[in-house]
């Protein structure tokens, strides 16, 4: 059960601690539950606990919460200043110039997650170009971003 | 007589002269996400004018804004959350939610939910139920969006909330209700007195429900944005004499309520019940139940 969020960290050079006992698949969708949670659920709810992500189409879709823990452990992660940060809850792709600092992996195709200067995670993107090189194009595609919740909302 | 004319008639004789308002939109702070002041500071650097609400512990007036708050990176983040003003009291009226077993008996689409964890500081379980599956994802991405953790949301009428076999310490009750005309322009177009009969009938249904599963100890927080007494008192007075429930006292923003309405004289502990007319907010009933030792 826990192959699909491994390999979605694995991307990320992350490693998180997710107690099995307490991680629970509903069709495509993962949970997070905690002992208060678990002595007092039924089988059919809708949402429960932390929301972890979901598979569609053999694909994992993570959470905001799950981007959020990954943000607070070791992994590959971005900064970007203010008005990248904005663009790209916007849905934008990400400028090198945009790009305040760097952690973990700067390699094409790495996958990293984007923080504002004040380290919370805006979502995620995959590197197009070796972030060492210097660069005027687009660096990292965005993925998926906060911006998320408002896209939602207008389906 | 025009339906405008009979609703205003109603409410002169409960004391209030009718006026147009517009509630001021609010915000709350998701206290369980960042601390307070920090929140404030980033909205007043865009340029974001707030007033603290003065009888809210972490709700602001928003008085001008640029933009949509409901796009910003801090309400993307769930540092904050928009709930008017008034609805922001109920959940604020229990005693103690830290570490309890909390009903949601009409959740969607979450914001006293969101609320409620806020209060728990994500500890505790808090059950959620809504009858409209339809409603429920806007709920999920609610939680989603402020890191909520304690939360369960089931797709289930509260009048059937006893299959859950639990028994809780504290139970909402922000019931579905016939709303009213501050924020609804086509309210006295609309809304007719056989409606808010039907909705007092379902609210009955559901207070009976509760008071099954409410522990012994536990309390009950009934509100709704109605203003009509049919809603409100009349069905309190209801609940006091039919399902063995006393009437707490609380003590928040609104004013005492009669005890005597449309010439029928009620129970004196509908006095502690809280009436908010529309003003500087929109309008709210809310009240407090325990059950009678
Ligand atoms: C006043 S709204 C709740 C607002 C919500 N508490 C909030 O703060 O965001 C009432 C809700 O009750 C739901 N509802 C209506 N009848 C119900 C029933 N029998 N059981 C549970 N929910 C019901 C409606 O779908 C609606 O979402």
């Amino acid at each position: 059960m826990m192959k699909p969020l491994e390999d979605f960290l694995s991307h990320f050079n992350a490693k998180i601690f997710l107690d099995e006992t307490f991680l629970v698949k509903k069709r495509n969708r993962y949970f997070l539950w905690n002992e208060a949670l678990k002595n007092v659920i039924a089988r059919n709810f809708f949402y429960a606990g932390l929301y972890l992500g979901k598979m569609r189409k053999g694909r994992f879709f993570p959470s905001f919460n799950l981007l959020k823990m990954i943000g607070k452990t070791k992994a590959n992660k971005v900064v970007v200043d203010k008005k990248t940060e904005w663009l790209f809850i916007c849905g934008r792709d990400i400028f090198k110039r945009g790009i305040k600092k760097v952690k973990g992996s700067r390699e094409k195709g790495s996958y990293v997650l984007i923080l504002n200067m004040k380290d919370e995670c805006l979502g995620y993107g995959k590197i197009l170009h070796n972030l060492n090189k210097t660069s005027e194009r687009v660096v990292i595609k965005n993925i998926l971003d906060i911006g998320d919740f408002l896209r939602r909302e207008s389906k | 007589m025009s339906n405008k004319k009979f609703f205003e008639e109603r409410y002169a004789k409960l004391g209030w002269k009718f006026k147009y308002v517009k509630p001021k939109q609010a915000i709350r702070i998701n206290t369980m996400n960042i601390a307070e002041e920090k929140v404030v500071n980033r909205l007043e650097a865009l340029k974001i004018k707030l007033e603290k609400v003065p009888f809210l512990e972490h709700g602001y007036w928003v008085h001008h804004s640029e933009f949509s708050l409901g796009a910003t990176s801090e309400y993307l983040l769930g540092l904050y959350s928009i709930q008017e003003a008034a609805a922001q009291i109920p959940a604020t009226l229990f005693t103690e939610l830290k570490n309890k077993v909390v009903l949601d008996a009409c959740a969607a689409p979450g914001g006293k939910t969101v609320q409620l964890a806020d209060l728990m500081q994500n500890t505790g379980v808090i059950i959620a139920l809504d009858v409209k599956k339809e409603r429920l994802t806007a709920m999920a991405n609610h939680l989603e969006r402020c890191h909520v953790k304690n939360t369960i949301i089931y797709n289930l009428d509260a009048r059937h909330a006893s299959k859950l076999k639990l028994k809780f310490d504290c139970i909402l009750l922000d019931v579905p209700c016939s709303g009213n005309f501050s924020t609804d322009k086509q309210w006295f177009r609309k809304r007719t007195i056989k409606d808010i009969e039907r909705n007092a009938k379902l609210q009955r249904e559901i207070m009976t429900e509760a008071a099954k599963i409410l522990k012994d100890d536990g309390e009950m927080i009934y509100s709704t944005c109605s203003l009509e007494p049919e809603e409100n008192e009349l069905n309190i007075n209801w609940a006091i004499e039919n399902l063995n429930l006393k009437v707490a006292k609380i003590d928040c923003y609104g004013e005492n309520t009669s005890t005597k309405i449309f010439g029928k004289q009620l129970d004196n502990q509908i006095e502690n019940c809280r009436r908010i007319w529309p003003g500087k907010t929109q309008g709210f009933f809310v009240c407090k139940l325990k059950k009678v030792a």
